[in-house]
């Protein structure tokens, strides 16, 4: 069974076009299922818990990148999703902007997003977990005065620029092929000065005066911990996936 | 591993890479392919290759299978296969090699010793068992 969870600014009447396009195409390809808008829902864990007791097969998030991510951390801190670990599956249909996630996963919009539904290419990828927050796609945070600790060395930025903790990539160009099979993420560092580096890390902290924003939309304080948590997630991919 | 103008062929393979703007303190011991060309003070391990840039200052033991070196070491260094020292390379410690290369302007401020096989294969056991820590 499919149960759709659709994000609050899905209200807005900008967006009926798109949710009435998606929601033929549903129709079209039989795939309909349980709607559950998150404007009337106050803890989002406990509800799609109780749809995973119910036999939700699986959860779609309805949005952006931050549906997913709040769908995601639902589905993976419920109880009960160990036991049903193999069965449940997330699936993301992009509306409106901020969509890097649904991009990583070869979902280019609503239609575009049913019919990979329909075909059902599932993948077991890695997250990233900072803090006690799950991530997908990337942390950014400002390079200089930032310092990453491991357990035996330190790395310190000296110049301006950004540093990137990738676990998943959004753009097929990007120069570094970071793979969420691999236990790994992916730090890279530009400058300004042009200088780049690379390091393939498991698990380190971050300290930092600036910013660390995830995925683009959620603000976590230094000092934070960053680790892989592998093959964590089952998810619904498109062919054109910027993952191998 | 590097080509005729002392750069890594496959830059792309490296699993490290520390750029400039970066200076690492502490033992740094990794498992692939290394190019620094920031600043390293401790100690510099991999069981495969390490590129120091022209620019890059270390302050370490170094110990890979193949080293090229353009920029600068206060340490001493093990080179179980080959070392090639570029134009612009400072070394001030003692080398262990295998084989060597060595351009004209490069300064060695320490001992040269030839590597045995028995001592080849106690530096990559020794990078090994500092690996699986």
């Amino acid at each position: 069974m499919h149960v759709y969870i659709y994000d609050d600014y899905l209200n807005k009447t900008r967006y009926n076009k798109a949710i009435n396009r998606m929601e033929i195409r549903l129709t079209d390809l039989g795939l309909n299922g349980k709607i559950i808008r998150l404007s009337g829902i106050k803890n989002i864990k406990s509800a799609i818990q109780n749809e995973m007791r119910l036999g939700a097969k699986t959860i779609v998030a309805v949005g952006n990148n931050q549906t997913v991510n709040r769908i995601m951390g639902a589905i993976i801190e419920a109880d009960i999703y160990s036991d049903f670990q193999k069965n449940t599956l997330l699936g993301i249909i992009p509306i409106g902007n901020d969509n890097s996630i649904a991009t990583s996963f070869g979902i280019k919009n609503e239609e575009d997003a049913c019919n990979i539904l329909l075909a059902r290419r599932i993948e077991r990828i890695d997250l990233g977990l900072i803090g006690d927050y799950y991530f997908l796609n990337e942390v950014e945070v400002e390079s200089r005065g930032t310092v990453i600790n491991l357990k035996d060395y330190s790395l310190e930025i000296k110049d301006k620029g950004f540093i990137k903790i990738i676990n998943l990539i959004n753009d097929k160009n990007n120069p570094i092929n970071s793979n969420p099979h691999d236990g790994k993420l992916d730090v890279y560092v530009v400058t300004k000065k042009n200088t780049q580096s690379l390091m393939r890390l498991d698990k380190f902290e971050v300290v930092s005066e600036h910013p660390i924003i995830v995925d683009g939309v959620i603000e976590v304080k230094s000092p934070v911990t960053i680790s892989v948590a592998k093959n964590k997630l089952n998810v619904i991919v498109g062919k054109n996936r910027c993952f191998q | 591993m590097f080509n005729r103008e002392n750069k890594i062929e496959k830059f792309k393979d490296a699993e490290t890479i520390i750029g400039a703007s970066i200076k690492v303190k502490g033992n740094f011991h990794g498992q692939g392919n290394i190019v620094i060309e920031g600043s390293l003070e401790g100690s510099l391990k991999t069981d495969a290759n390490i590129f120091i840039g022209e620019k890059a200052k270390v302050v370490a033991n170094v110990e890979a299978q193949d080293l090229m070196v353009n920029g600068e070491i206060k340490g001493n260094v093990k080179v179980k296969n080959y070392l090639s020292l570029g134009s612009t390379a400072k070394i001030s410690g003692d080398i262990a090699y295998s084989e060597m290369s060595m351009e004209k302007g490069a300064t060695i401020n320490g001992q040269l010793f030839a590597i045995s096989e028995t001592e080849k294969k106690s530096i990559k056991n020794s990078v090994k068992e500092d690996l699986e820590k």
